[in-house]
């Protein structure tokens, strides 16, 4: 048996010693392995009830930090301003569309002699040097070019969805997995094992009377 | 030519739509003969997509210009790999391209399963060559190759041969648009294959696990193909636009990626099912959304619904595919729901804190990026439509939404592959983060007083750092107890690890990867430009590069005129390198483009840009980034690829396992011989 062992990968060598150390009932457990499989279950029962006690805690642990840091992290994230900062063509650029229909940010409009970009720059430059902040610069170029010229729509109205709707996803998504797990847990523990398909009385007739239809029964 | 390739088209159409019913009939009747039938049809519709293909390549490289396809992308001075490439350039082409290589994909299933599942393989053909007949029918009635080109006069049309073509668009010459889009088809249209034999086991009822077995490489493929297609036009975009960037949440973009996030949600679920016979319906949904978004990502390419500078072509095929989309998914979530009494799990949630339950919130994260980015692309359509207002949905929204779920995703990477199937103790948890932990924490601190003030840049980094010291970490283990019990020495420990178990160690190997390519990503947070109107003797300053403009020299070739900026770098003072950034006028087309001249190290790239001349001083205007880390992004997509080419070479454990069954079923057949 000894001999059998050390053939063994070290891989699953590996996850034996992580199941020895923990009560950990893996479906390849070392004892099942070494020919201790009906051992393994009575003690896989009798930890089980241990860990049924302790698992709906853990569960709901589990779920609540890390729906919590995602949550927070998405929150944060989106609230996130950059801050008072000083209006430059290069911080605006990122912020605002080329309008001769690149589809690209005024900074990364590809074409290399675009009569809007070098207007719109233009703009730019006269409204930095007016002293104005970057909102109202933004204000005046959506007033001048349409409201699609900004990044990202204004938050209010119908475009507040854009915001909203990616959240909203993520707690329903959240909302999916609870259930799912719910739904697996509520599963007696003592469930018997899945039957085979073969094993299946339905299948068994059609499978004989196909036999039959095929000259084989 | 244009008679051949017609030919060839209507001959693929009749050849599709006929295996698309033999296939059903054949599965239906269980008839081998009539599946047979329609196996050969696949065959058929193969041969006559590439006759379709040869004659329109042709057409091409010898400038056949009665043709309109080819007047209108190619000319007579487009050097050769660039012509081979025009075949994808327009529309209509690339229609064609993405049928050719559907009608690949379809020949190698049927003739990968000739004598495996052949219960499956009916209704396979059938789905597949069902998507064959919808683009069969899309290139030829709707967006064909083969139209000859038609002068209109006042006696009417007639056709003619312009003397040379309108060539190539200007920003699709440069070489990686030689091989990113037939990446990224192959990625999109691979997809096509664990759709069908989703749908086959669906209709089958045969839902256990062969089917998951059958697809998980065919699944592993067209994901790794997409993953290399997105960072080629990265590198794409990187080198020609010229803005300093690889991504920027262009619509055409976020199509691609969509797909792509949505297979890897799959290829992490379904080893659940094959672990734990959970999440069945789960895996059928996830690869209808990835079927469906990749044809969802060809629509939005092609159909100009939403403004890119990635769409090369748009047309009004738009309502063609909303109809196909439609019946994808009408067809494939009523099968689903029909066969939910069949899709039942087999084993019940022992605990949260183990595999199961990392794979359970990597998919939610994953699918609620794909929702977010889904809903972002899409949004200016939708208010178009509810509120006839044109919005703009741009960068510093993706960046705002998908930035903290990458970070999720990030950790996912390291902490999932740590934790025990079923139910991981606590100790355990302590024994396989607690390293990992603390030389994050010290890297962390280490880069804060190093000035790394970025928050995101932060946390990536630190991370980064967790994930690659866990991901490390198993390897230790494993090679050290090799080492240990089968006394071999590190390397061989490593390399007999690694072939033992190849799909989980490649795992591991692209989650290396994926961390490589986050670094590259954080980089972006330290970048510094400077722009400046240069000519010979002028000075630039960015960081700590001082660039020397030796002169301005202008040329011409037959493919386009170029007037190029001769660049001395230096760094601290000390010669660095020279730098050579050209505008370029291409003649054809009569339009103009960059070529940006990079020099790249591991820790940043020098990136400048000949940005046009001032008309005023006559000087040129070069712009200048200093972009960090970006060698990683192509490194981590190399070491991905590598890790999921290493995923798809069987293990000496699948190997031991396919001769067993293969002895097994030689006994089987000398007991029946008796």
């Amino acid at each position: 048996m000894t001999s059998d062992k050390q053939k063994k990968s070290s891989d699953e060598w590996h996850v034996m010693s992580d199941k020895q150390k923990s009560p950990n009932f893996g479906v390849r457990s070392p004892m099942s392995q070494v020919g201790f499989a009906h051992r393994s279950s009575l003690v896989t029962r009798h930890y089980s009830c241990h860990f049924a006690r302790q698992s709906s805690l853990t569960t709901r642990h589990c779920f609540f930090w890390f729906g919590v840091l995602a949550a927070s992290l998405l929150a944060a994230s989106v609230a996130r301003g950059d801050g008072p900062r000083k209006p430059t063509l290069e911080a605006i650029g990122n912020e605002v569309q080329c309008t001769c229909g690149c589809n690209a940010p005024l900074n990364q409009c590809p074409h290399l002699d675009c009569a809007q970009k070098a207007e719109m720059q233009a703009f730019l430059k006269k409204e930095i040097a007016e002293g104005k902040d970057e909102t109202a610069i933004l204000q005046d170029l959506s007033l001048r070019y349409g409201v699609q010229v900004l990044s990202t729509p204004p938050a209010h109205g119908f475009n507040l969805a854009i915001w909203i709707l990616p959240g909203v996803g993520l707690l329903v998504g959240l909302g999916i997995v609870m259930v799912i797990v719910r739904r697996w847990k509520r599963k007696p523990a003592g469930a018997p094992a899945p039957t085979f398909a073969a094993n299946d009385p339905k299948i068994l007739t059609a499978v004989e009377e196909e036999m039959k239809s095929t000259g084989l029964g | 030519m244009n008679q051949v390739g017609s030919v060839g088209l209507i001959a693929s159409l009749a050849f599709a739509a006929y295996a698309l019913v033999a296939g059903a009939v054949g599965g239906k009747l269980r008839s081998p003969r009539i599946t047979r039938s329609a196996e050969r049809a696949t065959w058929g519709f193969f041969l006559m997509v590439t006759l379709a293909v040869v004659a329109l390549e042709y057409m091409i490289l010898t400038n056949d210009f009665h043709n309109a396809y080819v007047a209108e992308h190619s000319n007579r001075d487009l050097l050769t790999y660039y012509k081979v490439a025009a075949l994808w350039a327009g529309q209509e082409g690339s229609l064609l391209f993405w049928t050719w290589l559907l009608s690949i994909y379809s020949a190698l299933v049927v003739w990968q399963n000739r004598r495996k599942n052949r219960q499956l393989m009916p209704y396979v053909v059938s789905v597949l060559m069902g998507v064959g007949t919808f683009f069969s029918l899309l290139v030829f009635f709707v967006a064909n190759p083969f139209q000859e080109l038609s002068l209109v006069t006042s006696t009417g049309s007639q056709a003619f041969s312009a003397p040379d073509g309108n060539g190539l668009n200007p920003l699709l010459q440069y070489h990686s648009m030689v091989i990113h889009p037939p990446m990224l088809y192959l990625g999109y249209v691979g997809m096509v294959v664990p759709f069908a034999f989703a749908m086959a086991a669906l209709i089958t009822r045969q839902l256990g696990d062969n089917w998951i077995r059958t697809t998980r490489r065919w699944t592993m493929v067209p994901w790794m193909l997409l993953g290399c297609g997105i960072l080629l036009g990265g590198n794409w975009a990187y080198a020609v636009l010229g803005w300093g960037g690889y991504w920027g949440w262009d619509p055409v973009e976020n199509a691609s990626l969509l797909p792509w996030l949505s297979g890897t949600a799959f290829l992490h679920s379904v080893m659940i099912q094959e672990k734990r016979g959970m999440l069945k319906v789960w895996n059928v949904a996830l690869v209808i959304l990835t079927f469906f978004l990749s044809i969802f990502g060809t629509f939005l390419t092609r159909s100009g619904i939403v403004s890119s500078v990635h769409a090369f072509a748009q047309s009004n095929i738009g309502p063609f595919f909303a109809v196909f989309l439609a019946i994808i998914l009408f067809f494939s979530v009523t099968l689903l729901f029909l066969r939910l009494d069949h899709l039942k799990s087999e084993h019940k949630l022992d605990s949260m804190v183990s595999r199961e339950s990392g794979f359970l919130f990597n998919n939610w994260i994953l699918l609620a990026l794909v929702f977010a980015v889904f809903w972002g692309t899409l949004f200016p359509v939708i208010s178009k439509a509810v509120e006839n207002a044109t919005v703009t949905v741009g960068a510093p929204f993706f960046n705002k939404v998908a930035i903290p779920m990458g970070l999720l995703l990030l950790l996912l990477t390291g902490a999932g592959p740590l934790l025990a199937w079923r139910k991981t103790s606590f100790r355990s948890l302590k024994r396989n983060f607690t390293l990992p932990l603390i030389v994050a924490l010290v890297a962390g601190g280490t880069m804060f007083a190093e000035g790394v003030r970025n928050l995101y840049a932060w946390m990536t980094l630190f991370l980064s750092v967790f994930v690659l010291v866990c991901i490390l970490g198993e390897f230790w283990k494993g090679a050290r107890t090799r080492m240990r019990t089968a006394k071999e020495n590190f390397a061989l420990a490593i390399y007999n690890l690694t072939m033992r178990n190849t799909r989980r160690y490649g795992g591991y190997i692209v989650h290396i990867g994926i961390v490589l390519l986050f670094i590259g990503f954080a980089g972006q947070a330290f970048k510094t430009d400077a722009k400046g109107l240069m000519q010979e003797g002028d000075l630039l300053t960015v960081k700590n590069y001082m660039l020397r403009c030796d002169g301005l020299i202008t040329g011409d070739n037959p493919n386009y005129e170029y007037t190029r900026a001769l660049i001395t770098v230096t760094k601290n003072g000390e010669a660095f390198t020279s730098m050579h950034p050209e505008k370029r006028f291409y003649k054809a087309s009569q339009q103009p483009t960059s070529y940006v001249a990079i020099h790249p190290t591991l820790s940043e790239d020098l990136y400048a840009v000949l940005a046009g001349m001032d008309p005023d001083t006559g000087k040129a205007i070069i712009q200048v980034f200093v972009n960090p880390l970006v060698m990683w992004v192509w490194i981590g997509g190399v070491v991905t690829l590598l890790g999921t080419l290493l995923a798809l070479v069987p293990s000496r454990v699948e190997r031991e396992m396919a001769e067993m069954r293969q002895a097994q079923e030689l006994a089987v057949q000398a007991g029946d011989a008796y």
